[in-house]
């Protein structure tokens, strides 16, 4: 029964750090494993590396020896989404669905086996299939992590208000870790940074001291929010918890490196995000990497870096390559086939901004502008947002539009990778300068 | 009394078994309803209640424990009360009892201090040698505030300080030698014995209630492991609390507060978070504080977790006692754990255990732990019947009526004579062996007279791993987080 506590607090991790995701890595490992028996893949002897190695493997183990193993299944899916987000190994999804589907085969239509598949549907970035089953499932009965599930996904398809409805009902029904880390992302979404820090931290105090990865994940969004703030040293304090919690935590090293970078501090920063990038070698870890590299003229490695986050960013984060291919003025057609394509599953305000970046990276800047308009139309507190808008608008000789959006990505330039801030600087001390319509 | 409850009985060899197939039905109140198992702070493990004189006056001894299986020591995330719970323990009177409504509520609020923010060292910058002093970093307070559930009036009853949990060599006080590297100290039977940060934590507060707050070994025993692990159960079996810390609250209430002794008293506690709204409305700012969610309850052990179905038990935690005869009688009446015992252990079956239980449903419906307060005071468990310092009060025994451990009710006539149950389900003191009892109570008949007694039977883990304090707050001292043995 104590797993419960890791397995299910794992899940809100999820809410809104797409970018880092692997799921096509995941759908790609499923593939030869579909003609298998699920219940066989999932209780398939692993590696016993750790302690959530060893959970999972006592799990099998307890589901091999019962008549009836559906809630060790159960447990069971949910321990390998809990393994995902530390190892982000993406095979542990496939495993995920497996449960999944091993479930949903011993008990048909159970609510129990639709909330883990949907969940695991959720993590390989198939939005539409689970919010049908969130839809089913809150029709059913009054779960709130039903509403958790239902918020993510139509969240993750841009549908705010509709995210707020469910997060709301989540709030009503039990307000707890889950609830709080996700009202706090929709409120951060929606541009209230003071409402999410205070939301945040009410999620910090909730997290379960057994599950330091919950605690490690509230601390680091913390940090996130606090840097946005320009208040670096609580930012580095709050990302000293979370890597206090849960050492070599990716997620966690990646804002120190951005706090370093922010603070003028190029060398920590790359030690810190070296690492964060061999853990987690996704386009958004490598692409903070190559530019701190490029800060301290260790350009030979920024460049291997680079490539590598071309070669594999296409299945790994083909969000964050378009928005890097595009920021580089590299393959624009690419990029924009890369946001288009994501798009088709999401249509968040990340996604429509690397659209419309794209877009304008290959000059159809009456095509970017609309997209880019819809993408801050939410109210969403977010530097490249702004530098992507103000240069969009710029371009379409929307000065005023232009000052107002690139003023206030200066405002909130410590969300900058230098690269991008190279940009904003020379927008702002460019052409638009002096021409007068900007600052 | 044991020839009354057993002159009349076959007695069962039921003693050794425990429950085959209810491998949920029995997790203790520990890890109980599925959605509370994801807020630790607000988790509540364990409801006591029992009638002991405090100060000289007679008083009735509440106390409510959450986060289930703290393992001692961990860091850095120190186990620790959360300001944003609203913890109440509850006790009703008079028609209250039988309705389920609480007559009075008492509300811990935490509030968590640091003398120094700018360190890693978060809870010990050194050897504690007093509670709050420089080298406890980290400090919480509480205020204990009385509410009058019919007028709603509010009275604050004081304040009081939290101890440092039990790290090891940062607070040796609380172990042998008053040594960190030592195990954590026995249990004792006085004040003066007792630790000196569990004595500097004990709170006088206003019209004789006193309180404590912080963490203690975790009472509760049972063999919870060897159920979860292909029931294959053992002898003797092992407490798999053992070696576990847990954050227990204690009030000591005198009983002339609750309107005297000459009545019953219902006790159960809750937790609870606070709603807020979402997205604030046009301009308005975002808020965090809205009104009260309750998210945990508890009042007799075992019921939510070994009666209530999975599919109800997030109900019980949101729902009042007053709510009880309505929607989870028919999990007392008709208890599922009876039919398990019957199909997977007893052999032949018991017939007339499974449906029909007024006799079960008397205990758990409304779920509050029921306490007879005109008897004197509760016998205690000590460290068994034959510890050599802090040995058991004569007469205790675990399993409560069913080891002859009986009080005299100047109220209702009970067994006859005013015979009732020494410890639970006449309230419940630390070391009730509430397994064995509940089980015993499952395959007994207490619906004729004389009742059918069987067993007694249960899981074969008869104590705690450690001895219990006989003196306020009466939980054991907390495991050391250096020096601690989990089985």
């Amino acid at each position: 029964m104590k797993r419960w506590t890791v397995y299910f607090a794992g899940l809100v991790v999820s809410v809104g750090l797409s970018s880092g995701c692997a799921r096509k890595e995941a759908q790609a490992a499923a593939a030869p494993s579909v003609n298998l028996d699920p219940c066989a893949a999932a209780l398939a002897q692993g590696p016993e590396r750790d302690d959530r190695d060893r959970a999972i493997a006592r799990l099998q183990q307890l589901a091999r020896s019962l008549a009836s193993p559906e809630g060790e299944i159960e447990r069971l899916g949910y321990a390998y989404v809990a393994r995902a987000r530390v190892s982000s190994d993406p095979g542990d999804y496939t495993l995920a669905e497996r449960a999944a589907a091993c479930l949903e085969r011993r008990r048909p239509g159970d609510p129990a086996a639709l909330l883990l598949k949907g969940h695991v549907l959720h993590q390989l970035h198939r939005f539409a299939e689970a919010e049908r089953i969130a839809r089913d499932l809150v029709a059913r009965r009054s779960f709130v992590l039903d509403y958790g599930l239902l918020g993510d996904a139509v969240m993750e398809q841009g549908r705010l208000d509709e995210a707020a409805d469910a997060y709301q009902k989540m709030i009503d029904l039990k307000p707890f870790y889950q609830s709080y880390t996700r009202a706090a992302h929709l409120r951060w979404l929606k541009g209230d940074l003071d409402g999410a820090i205070d939301v945040m931290r009410l999620a910090i105090g909730a997290a379960s001291p057994r599950d330091p990865e919950s605690a490690a994940w509230a601390w680091t969004r913390l940090a996130a929010y606090e840097l946005q703030a320009d208040r670096a040293g609580a930012a580095a304090s709050a990302a000293e918890m979370a890597l206090r919690y849960q050492p070599d935590y990716p997620a966690a090293l990646l804002v120190q490196g951005r706090i370093f970078l922010a603070t003028d501090r190029p060398a920590d920063a790359v030690a810190v995000l070296r690492n964060a990038a061999r853990l987690n070698p996704l386009p958004e870890y490598q692409w903070t990497l190559a530019d701190a590299l490029r800060l301290q003229r260790l350009d030979v490695e920024a460049t291997a870096i680079e490539a590598e986050m071309v070669a594999r960013g296409r299945i790994t984060d083909p969000r964050t390559l378009s928005l890097y291919l595009a920021t580089r003025r590299m393959d624009a057609p690419k990029a924009i086939a890369l946001a288009e394509e994501e798009l088709r599953a999401r249509a968040d305000v990340f996604t429509l901004d690397a659209h419309a970046w794209a877009l304008a990276a290959s000059g159809r800047i009456r095509e970017a502008l609309p997209v880019i308009t819809r993408a801050v139309a939410e109210g969403t507190e977010d530097a490249r947002l702004f530098l992507h808008a103000g240069l969009i608008n710029a371009a379409a000789g929307r000065g005023r539009d232009a000052k107002r959006w690139l003023n206030k990505a200066e405002h909130l330039r410590s969300m900058l990778l230098p690269s991008e801030l190279e940009e904003l600087d020379k927008s702002l001390t460019g052409t638009a300068r002096e021409s007068g319509e900007l600052k | 009394m044991r020839r009354l409850l057993h002159r009349t009985l076959p007695l069962m060899a039921a003693a050794g078994f425990l429950l085959a197939g209810s491998t949920d039905a029995l997790a203790s109140s520990h890890m109980d309803a599925p959605l509370i198992t994801l807020d630790d702070a607000a988790n509540t493990t364990d409801v006591y209640a029992f009638v002991h004189d405090e100060n000289g006056r007679k008083s009735l001894v509440t106390a409510l424990g959450v986060y289930p299986f703290e393992e001692p020591g961990i860091g850095p995330n120190k186990f620790n009360f959360d300001d944003n719970v609203l913890y109440a323990i509850h006790v009703a009177t008079g028609d209250d009892v039988a309705a389920g409504y609480p007559t009075y509520s008492y509300e811990f609020r935490f509030r968590t201090k640091f003398k120094n923010r700018k360190t890693i060292l978060q809870s010990y910058l050194d050897v504690i040698n007093d509670v709050d002093d420089a080298a406890q970093n980290l400090t919480q307070f509480y205020t204990v505030t009385k509410v009058d559930g019919r007028t709603g009036r509010r009275t604050k009853l004081g304040d009081g300080v939290v101890p440092p949990n039990n790290q090891g060599n940062a607070t040796p006080f609380y172990n042998q030698g008053d040594n960190g590297e030592n195990p954590a100290k026995d249990g004792v039977a006085t004040f003066e014995e007792l630790d000196k940060y569990t004595q500097q934590s004990i709170a006088a507060l206003d019209n004789g209630y006193i309180a404590f707050a912080g963490q203690r070994d975790d009472g509760f025993y049972a063999d919870i492991q060897a159920v979860f692990d292909l029931l294959k159960l053992r002898n003797p079996g092992r407490d798999s609390q053992g070696g576990f810390n847990l954050h227990l609250m204690a009030l000591a209430i005198p009983v002339d507060e609750l309107g005297g002794d000459r009545q019953m008293a219902g006790v159960y506690a809750t937790t609870s978070r606070r709603r807020f709204t979402v997205l604030a409305d046009g301009l308005a700012k975002s808020e965090v504080i809205g009104d009260w969610v309750q998210v945990a309850r508890q009042g007799n052990p075992l019921f939510n977790e070994g009666l209530v179905a999975v599919q109800d038990k997030d109900l019980y935690s949101r729902t009042q006692p007053s709510s009880d005869k309505v929607l989870f009688s028919k999990y007392a009446e008709k208890p599922e754990l009876a039919k398990l015992l019957n199909r997977l252990v007893l052999e032949p079956d018991i017939p007339g255990i499974e449906t029909g239980r007024t006799d079960i449903a008397g205990i758990f419906i409304p779920d509050v732990i029921k306490v007879d307060l005109s008897t004197g005071s509760a016998r205690l468990a000590g460290g068994g019947p034959t510890h050599p310092t802090n040995p058991d009060d004569p007469g205790f025994s675990r399993l409560s009526i069913f080891g002859d451990d009986v009080l005299v009710s100047q109220i209702q006539p009970g067994f006859g004579d005013g015979v009732i149950p020494g410890g639970w389900p006449n309230g419940r003191r630390f070391g009730d062996d509430v397994v064995d009892i509940a089980v015993t109570a499952l395959i007994s008949d207490l619906r004729t007279s004389p009742p059918i007694i069987r067993g007694p039977a249960g899981d074969n883990v008869n104590a705690n791993d450690t001895a219990f304090n006989k003196v306020f707050p009466y939980e054991s001292t907390p495991q050391n987080g250096r020096r601690h043995v989990h089985h």
